[in-house]
């Protein structure tokens, strides 16, 4: 995509507040002083940009030479009338705020809550940042790089915690673990421990002589 | 007898006797629709505050089916992620696919091959019209017509077997490569596709005469949930629900990807902006879609359908047993796949519900270092509260319907 027209208007206009362009291998991109979002945001909807398409970050946390700032969030418009796109890009640090853009922008709404969710980037001004797609209870921000992954316990709020060795020992029939499953992994693999396969087997007997009596006094009724 | 008389009172019934009617005293009422409603398509949890019949304010409650494909992708090599690309958008995981090639190929400097990128347009269309069709069904279900969703499921049914036979599964296809495709299409596929082509316009006009023309349809959809031009352009609507409120925008036509610009098709709009509208839209890119698969099976001439290019595509099985080059290339690619250089990359296509495309970002490793997936059901999903609210609450539904929101894809 080459940048057109009301790209190079925009480039012209957001010089005075310091963006500087830094073109992606797609399409042109403009890197904005951290408080001249708001600024940024309005003039580019005047210029047309009237479609919000996405706004995220990106943690540059663990990205080779990187220097400066750890995040960035970038916001990617489109004109429509002029069919031209640009991606608005500030970089900022953990401790940083942004405000909300929801104001020029309503199609930010849900777009920013997602950026608080996954990277915990706070919009000030946002009329209901809350959690997007994350349960309310678990801690921490997942995309950013710093976050455990794998075979790290999930910790939540409540001090549930799934540790993945039992979890998965749960899976297997070693232990009834959390879901309380005894049988095999898949389709003929028996691999229910011992122990647990009796009690399992035990415990199944007796539910279906309970039953077993159930029936019939059904019956007799 | 009077205290039942008050408890089957129909209005007002908390109203201390004696206040006239004009005084009711009126309260909201809060009331929970889902994650599990047939309705709602999936998971998709919605709190309306009711006032009467009318619907005061509704808030979506989203992340049911939030896996963090993002974050995983970011741990596969970029051949590894169309595993899990086609898993969002379950029911038109080609596009997703598509989405995905187009902006690592763009990160890599790979190209593609003519026949492979007729094959991905022809199994991206013939994905939109099942993607499509699942809509109708689906969508004519909730407002009560139940038949017409088992004639859906049938054409459907069709597209998926064809499916099936290029890519062995009838979901998740992952049969789209970095660089081309898996394999070439199987023995029989086009005839069996033209078959289907053929005889399609015949079933969209019985679909027509279940449907089109039936008093509760028009009644359920003609000038319920009005989304004007502007509000759909301000919450990010895309995809056919913002072309049935008259913005002629489809990436196909606007920024052509896999060679676009080379079909003769139409993009439908409509300016009623309404729910009718909505549903006639994708009854109308039937057609335009059956159009782009016939093109595309006409043009579909023998030849490679993977980048020649051995740091991309892997060396033909028989050259590993004359090649020393081939070997290592294989070897290099099967362990650590290739290096796209640094640098960002974002290539906007259509998916059946909007605007999709993946950005992502390369620290020149073997893996994207960020992944971002411009996703259409979830922004879209942002439009329903504005077309809901002073609207009936049964209207909802349809608006859900017709807005055609995936839960895969909003939750990603």
């Amino acid at each position: 995509m080459r940048a057109g027209a009301k790209v190079a208007a925009l480039t012209e206009a957001l010089a005075p507040h310091g963006a500087q362009r830094s073109d992606l291998a797609t399409g042109a991109m403009l890197v904005l002083p951290r408080g001249a979002v708001l600024e940024a945001a309005g003039l580019a909807r005047e210029h047309g940009f009237d479609l919000l398409l996405d706004v995220f970050a990106i943690d540059w946390l663990a990205y080779p030479g990187h220097r400066g700032p750890r995040f960035s969030v970038t916001y990617h418009a489109h004109a429509v009338a002029a069919n031209e796109r640009c991606w608005l890009r500030v970089h900022l640090d953990e401790d940083d705020t942004l405000p909300s853009v929801t104001g020029v922008w309503p199609a930010a709404a849900f777009m920013e809550r997602e950026v608080y969710d996954l990277f915990g980037v706070v919009f000030d001004g946002h009329p209901d940042l809350r959690k997007l797609v994350t349960p309310e209870d678990l801690e921490g921000h997942p995309l950013r790089k710093d976050y455990p992954l794998g075979e790290s316990p999930t910790l939540f709020n409540d001090g549930r915690f799934l540790d993945p060795a039992s979890f998965r020992s749960g899976m297997m029939g070693g232990s009834r673990g959390l879901t309380g499953w005894v049988g095999g992994a898949r389709k003929g693999v028996v691999s229910a421990a011992p122990e647990v396969a009796a009690e399992a087997a035990a415990e199944a007997t007796a539910t279906a002589g309970a039953d077993g009596a159930a029936a019939t006094k059904e019956g007799a009724a | 007898m009077k205290p039942e008389r008050q408890r089957h009172a129909p209005q007002g019934a908390g109203r201390p006797v004696g206040t006239p009617p004009s005084e009711f005293e009126t309260r909201l009422m809060r009331i929970n629709v889902g994650p599990q409603h047939p309705s709602t398509h999936g998971v998709l949890r919605l709190v309306v505050d009711l006032d009467g019949e009318r619907i005061a304010r509704l808030t979506p409650q989203i992340g049911y089916l939030h896996t963090g494909f993002e974050k995983t992708m970011e741990h596969r090599t970029y051949q590894q992620c169309i595993t899990y690309s086609n898993r969002m958008d379950y029911a038109h995981g080609f596009g997703h696919d598509l989405a995905y090639v187009l902006a690592a190929e763009e990160l890599v400097g790979s190209r593609v091959p003519e026949r492979a990128q007729r094959v991905r347009v022809l199994l991206t269309e013939l994905n939109r019209i099942a993607s499509h069709l699942l809509f109708l069904g689906t969508g004519i279900l909730d407002m009560g017509a139940l038949t017409l969703f088992f004639y859906t499921m049938r054409e459907r049914e069709k597209i998926l077997q064809l499916f099936e036979m290029v890519s062995g599964v009838r979901m998740n296809y992952g049969y789209f490569r970095v660089g081309g495709l898996a394999y070439d299409l199987p023995e029989g596929f086009e005839e069996q596709t033209r078959a289907f082509l053929d005889e399609f316009p015949a079933m969209l006009q019985q679909y027509a005469d279940l449907f089109a023309k039936n008093d509760i349809y028009l009644g359920r959809t003609k000038g319920v949930g009005v989304i004007p031009a502007e509000t759909a352009i301000a919450n990010g609507l895309t995809g056919p629900s913002l072309r049935a409120s008259g913005v002629p925008l489809d990436q196909r036509k606007a920024a052509p990807y896999s060679g676009y610009e080379d079909y003769d098709f139409e993009v439908p709009t409509s300016d009623a902006g309404d729910a009718h509208a909505r549903f006639e839209m994708r009854l109308r890119e039937f057609e335009q879609s059956t159009r782009i698969c016939r093109q595309a099976l006409e043009r579909l001439e023998p030849g490679p359908i993977k980048d020649p290019d051995r740091r991309i595509s892997l060396p033909p099985r028989q050259e590993l047993e004359t090649s020393m080059e081939a070997v290592i290339f294989h070897f290099k690619l099967v362990t650590e796949g290739f290096h796209p250089p640094r640098g960002e990359a974002y290539v906007a296509t259509e998916s059946a519900r909007g605007e999709l495309g993946y950005h992502l970002v390369s620290d020149g490793g073997s893996m994207p270092y960020r992944v971002k997936i411009r996703v259409p059901s979830l922004v879209n999903l942002q439009s329903l509260e504005s077309t809901c609210v002073g609207g009936l609450f049964a209207d909802m539904v349809v608006n859900i319907a017709s807005i055609d929101p995936v839960m895969g894809d909003v939750d990603k």
